[in-house]
């Protein structure tokens, strides 16, 4: 069988044409992604939207990854600012006022017809936009709407979006911003307060915690709408909330960064709490001079994070004030198993689902095909292997009926140098790699 | 509650058949059990490469009591001077008793659960199906919870391989834009992913007709914005690009670039989330010297730097 496209079908175009204006759009996407670069977030998660015939686009709620950059990051949105044309002078930022750097804005058809161009060809699952302060908060936002409505009202598209609110942004704005975008975020930018007033005076704690709780109630009003009401309603930030701040630019400790978090999980729902390890990128008398935050302080607030938010772990069980920091050598669940020591070995057969999470180097999945497979009959070591347990670390901790794994001794001190010493290995060999900023913790 | 009522449902099920697996055991002691084992051994299956074909071998191996080490398809056959090898007819009205047994006693999810195992590459793949049918229809309903099991751990991993294979492809899949408007993308993937997939896409992408072209397995779907089909094609010629398609893709590679950050490069962990294999049909990975446009504007990252380097280079001689 021998098949052209020509034999299938014949359409006419009536598609996206750039028309001509491709090599300036590509200087201003060039500037505008990487004034965006520095972002955390690119995650395309939490929100279930079906398609609709004749309209493109949906959404999934475990989202999709569709490409990774040379530095391993996901890219799942097309992540762009709107505008770098910026009137506040953050220290950290790149797009501040007093650099003399290239800017320029989108104009909201330009952004609509990149986003669907690309939505098209399966290269992203929607679009991140965030924005340079125009003028003022309100003025930036209203201008973000524009070209979000455009692009779900005019072009009808329904994939993700995720929307960066500036802070001090007005209510009414909010409210238009959230029923356009899948989910809306304020960023905290810094851990505390005072440094926040240090490196970014135009910004407050008030301006951004506001409006996050203005968001969450308006998600938890809306929720609520939904629940009593038969017919379809207009949905208000369906994929919830998201912040994130700058881990290293200013001294806090991961102590106060993690309590942080904790209390924004609690107080404001927040889906999650992004962390970003300073990079520097201008040079100011006020921001620590050339030093890199090291990418294994963020990995490590990351596990601490995933402790949290799927392991029923409270962030007193991971960090202490006496001890401020994260262990760099082992990782924050190792380093709670060897704290309490006396509640281990934990008998797989045995111990309840909410023990086996504990475990180090047992996850989500593993616990639950743990429980899943003992219904059934008791479980060895080699059966292990099967259930895709990685016993690496796991098997210092954990007995199968009643015995230990093979040549393990089990003894608080010679576990952590065990472990410890795999860590120094993986990051010896991290160095041929590439990867020299692991070293510098 | 549920899994409590599961476990309690599936023991039921259990015991009785356990007992009656007793029963034949002792009735066989002797040779002739013995003698059957060895044959057993060695024998495998012959079939022709078609779904029904692999439902008929394991209706045979039932009907005659066999236990074949694998099922295979004969034209992919390397044969083995230890095994004996028996061709079995397909006949349909046996391989839909098989499915219909698949989905009375095991459920609907069972059988998709067969059906994706068997888009596999895998070369044993006959052999894992009939291994964990035979443990399922003993064991029950349940039995795909029985993660500790062989068999069951055998089947549930390749299900998982395909798996892994088809959401690389929702992810990977790169569709070029055509002269004749039709969207087109190529895919070389290691399982035959094409049934799985299309369905993604003709919701999700569903104001445009397009074509998604497996050149290792030769299936193509076909999606002409109302329904979709499958069709078996040995080569596609696709026409070329329209006009907005390359902009497009220099505006993509520019982004993809652009987006990364050179104090974090680190290709050991791109390589693990999206392995090489993939980037022959992905137009980023496109290298530099081939590609259409390029931006001719600085970063604003670049700029900065610049602007930190005059200022250093100000600083020191005073």
């Amino acid at each position: 069988m021998h098949w052209t496209t020509e034999h299938l079908f014949v359409y006419t175009i009536q598609n996206i044409c750039l028309k001509g204006r491709g090599v300036e759009l590509l200087d201003k996407l060039t500037i505008l992604a990487d004034a965006a670069k520095y972002d955390v977030a690119c995650t395309s998660c939490g929100v279930t939207r079906t398609a609709v015939k004749g309209q493109l686009g949906n959404t999934m709620n475990a989202g999709i990854c569709h490409s990774f950059s040379a530095d391993g990051r996901c890219i799942t949105l097309l992540k762009v600012l709107y505008s770098n044309v910026c009137s506040y002078n953050c220290a950290y930022c790149i797009n501040r006022r007093s650099n003399e750097v290239p800017r320029t804005t989108f104009s909201p058809r330009e952004l609509a017809e990149l986003v669907i161009g690309f939505y098209r060809r399966n290269y992203i699952e929607g679009l991140f936009l965030s924005s340079a302060v125009l003028k003022n908060p309100d003025y930036t936002t209203e201008r973000m709407c524009e070209a979000l409505q455009l692009l779900r009202q005019t072009y009808g598209f329904r994939g993700y979006i995720h929307a960066k609110a500036v802070p001090g942004t007005s209510q009414d704005l909010l409210v238009r911003l959230g029923v356009l975008a899948d989910r809306v975020s304020l960023n905290i930018e810094l851990p505390s307060e005072e440094s926040l007033r240090l490196l970014a005076p135009e910004k407050s704690k008030e301006n951004t915690l506001g409006p996050m709780a203005f968001v969450r109630d308006g998600i938890k009003a809306n929720y609520q709408d939904k629940q009593l009401s038969t017919v379809k309603r207009t949905r208000f930030v369906p994929a919830g909330q998201s912040t994130q701040m700058i881990v290293g630019a200013t001294p806090e400790s991961d102590f106060q960064i993690l309590k942080l978090s904790a209390s924004l999980y609690r107080t404001m729902e927040l889906r999650r709490v992004f962390f970003s390890a300073y990079i520097p990128v201008n040079t100011d008398p006020l921001l620590p001079a050339g030093v890199e935050t090291p990418l294994l302080r963020e990995h490590r607030l990351y596990q601490a994070d995933w402790l949290m938010r799927f392991y029923e772990f409270n962030v007193d069980e991971i960090i202490s004030e006496e001890d401020p920091f994260l262990d760099p050598l082992v990782d924050p669940k190792c380093n709670w198993a060897l704290k309490h020591i006396d509640q281990f070995p934990a008998e797989i057969n045995k111990v309840p689902y909410e023990m086996l999470l504990r475990i180090p180097g047992i996850g989500v999945r593993g616990a639950k095909r743990i429980v899943m497979a003992r219904r059934h009959r008791s479980i060895r070591f080699e059966d292990l292997k099967r259930l895709n347990i990685a016993l690496k670390r796991a098997k210092y901790f954990i007995t199968c009926n009643g015995s230990y794994a093979q040549g393990v001794i089990f003894d608080p001190t010679s576990i952590y140098a065990q472990l410890a010493g795999e860590t120094k290995q993986k990051r010896a060999k991290g160095v041929l790699d590439g990867q020299l900023q692991l070293l510098d913790s | 509650m549920d899994s409590f009522s599961s476990l309690i449902a599936s023991e039921q099920r259990l015991f009785p058949l356990l007992d009656q697996r007793k029963q034949l055991g002792s009735q066989n002691v002797g040779e002739a059990s013995f003698s059957s084992l060895i044959d057993d051994a060695e024998l495998i299956y012959l079939y022709d490469g078609s779904l029904e074909g692999m439902l008929s071998a394991v209706f045979a191996a039932f009907q005659r009591h066999e236990n074949p080490e694998d099922i295979v398809t004969s034209h992919a056959l390397q044969e083995s001077l230890l095994s004996s090898y028996v061709p079995v007819q397909t006949e349909e009205p046996l391989a839909a008793r098989v499915r219909n047994g698949i989905l009375e006693k095991l459920g609907d999810s069972a059988y998709e659960d067969v059906k994706k195992v068997f888009l596999s590459d895998a070369p044993h793949k006959g052999g894992v199906i009939f291994r964990y049918l035979h443990y399922a229809f003993t064991a029950g309903r349940w039995s795909f919870t029985h993660l500790a099991e062989p068999a069951v751990a055998d089947f549930l991993e390749i299900r998982r391989q395909v798996e892994s294979e088809a959401h690389h492809m929702l992810m990977f899949v790169r569709f070029a834009q055509l002269s004749n408007g039709m969207f087109y993308a190529h895919i070389e993937p290691k399982a035959s992913v094409v049934p799985l997939i299309t369905d993604h896409f003709a919701q999700r992408l569903n104001v445009q007709p397009f074509i998604i072209y497996d050149s290792v397995h030769n299936l193509a779907s076909v999606f002409d914005t109302e329904r979709w089909w499958l069709v078996s094609a040995d080569e596609i010629n696709a026409a070329e690009h329209s006009r907005a398609e390359d902009d497009f893709q220099s505006l993509w590679q520019t982004f993809y670039d652009t987006i990364a950050i050179e104090e974090r490069r680190n290709p050991t962990c791109q390589r693990n989330f999206m392995p090489k294999r993939f980037w022959g049909n992905m137009c980023e990975h496109i290298p530099p010297e081939l590609r259409k446009q390029k931006p001719t504007t600085k970063t604003p990252t670049h700029a900065a730097r610049l602007q930190a380097a005059g200022q250093k280079l100000l600083e020191e001689p005073a």
